[in-house]
């Protein structure tokens, strides 16, 4: 458990959010755009894990635990939404919902 | 030394599949690029010894969720939007340098801030008992209020997709502005 550096952890969380982040911005799709949402929210889960790795606690794994039952929760509602929108409209993407441009 | 190459090949595995879950076009490819950069953080997870955490990640994200993406890729038709383009080029390439100053932010905290100084006030404990059972001796006497919060969150969560995603009598196609 003292092999791997924090910084090593904190690096690997860095990259994987940035990307998700990078999904979030460039994806046109509505499903794909919540994937890379999972994406970041595992990335901060991984600060998490690596940090109680290292310093021996282990708030940082509830803290953990409680970000995946959110992030159940926000894939229930988010993928609720996304077929209410294409019930109600038939589009799925990001650059058709210009409903509230003005 | 074992650990570290471990960690050092779950680490690149999750940061492939990563590139291959915000590059790949086809709905379904991503889905799988997904599940497999969850089940290399799990990995990750298993690597700092955390093993409740990466079992639950197994169970709750690669199975329940993904199981639920899938499902609302079947019920979504995907092939007219692929058919346009699945990426914002341009905002893909504007925004580039913003994640690289998000990048460079959290090198400079890196290079000149102190990261963490090492307690280890539970260790003595994990030794003994292991993870799970600390963890779990944890969560359900400090953090009680906090889990039953985060129950009623979920309960709450259900009810609002069950009301977002209910049929309607009707629907309003034609007034799109």
């Amino acid at each position: 458990m003292k092999m791997i550096p924090l910084e090593a952890y904190f690096v690997v969380s860095m990259v994987l959010f940035g990307l998700g982040v990078l999904g979030l911005i460039v994806r046109k799709n509505l499903v794909t755009v919540l994937m890379s949402l999972e994406l970041a929210l595992n990335a901060v889960n991984v600060a998490f894990v690596g940090a109680d790795a290292h310093l021996g606690l282990v708030e940082g794994q509830i803290f953990a635990l409680f970000i995946i039952a959110l992030a159940a929760a926000e894939a229930a509602v988010g993928l609720g939404i996304i077929i209410a929108i294409f019930r109600l409209r038939f589009v799925e993407s990001t650059d058709e919902i210009t409903d509230m441009r003005g | 030394m074992v650990r570290f190459l471990i960690f050092l090949l779950f680490s690149s595995w999750a940061i492939i599949s990563a590139v291959g879950v915000i590059t790949f076009t086809n709905p379904v490819y991503v889905i799988l690029w997904l599940l497999s950069a969850l089940i290399a953080i799990a990995g990750i997870f298993f690597t700092a010894g955390a093993e409740l955490v990466g079992a639950l990640q197994l169970l709750i994200y690669a199975v329940a969720i993904a199981v639920f993406y899938v499902f609302v890729l079947t019920a979504v038709p995907w092939e007219k939007a692929l058919k346009k383009g699945t990426h914002y080029r341009a905002e893909g390439i504007l925004s580039f340098p913003l994640i690289l100053l998000l990048y460079a932010e959290m090198l400079i905290v890196f290079l000149l801030g102190v990261t963490a100084s090492p307690e280890g006030k539970f260790r003595s404990l994990m030794a003994k008992l292991g993870n799970t059972e600390v963890v779990g001796s944890i969560l359900f006497t400090k953090y009680f209020f906090a889990f039953e919060v985060v129950s009623l969150v979920l309960l709450i969560g259900m009810i609002g997709a069950v009301l977002i995603g209910r049929k309607e009598s009707q629907t309003y196609e034609n007034d799109t502005p």
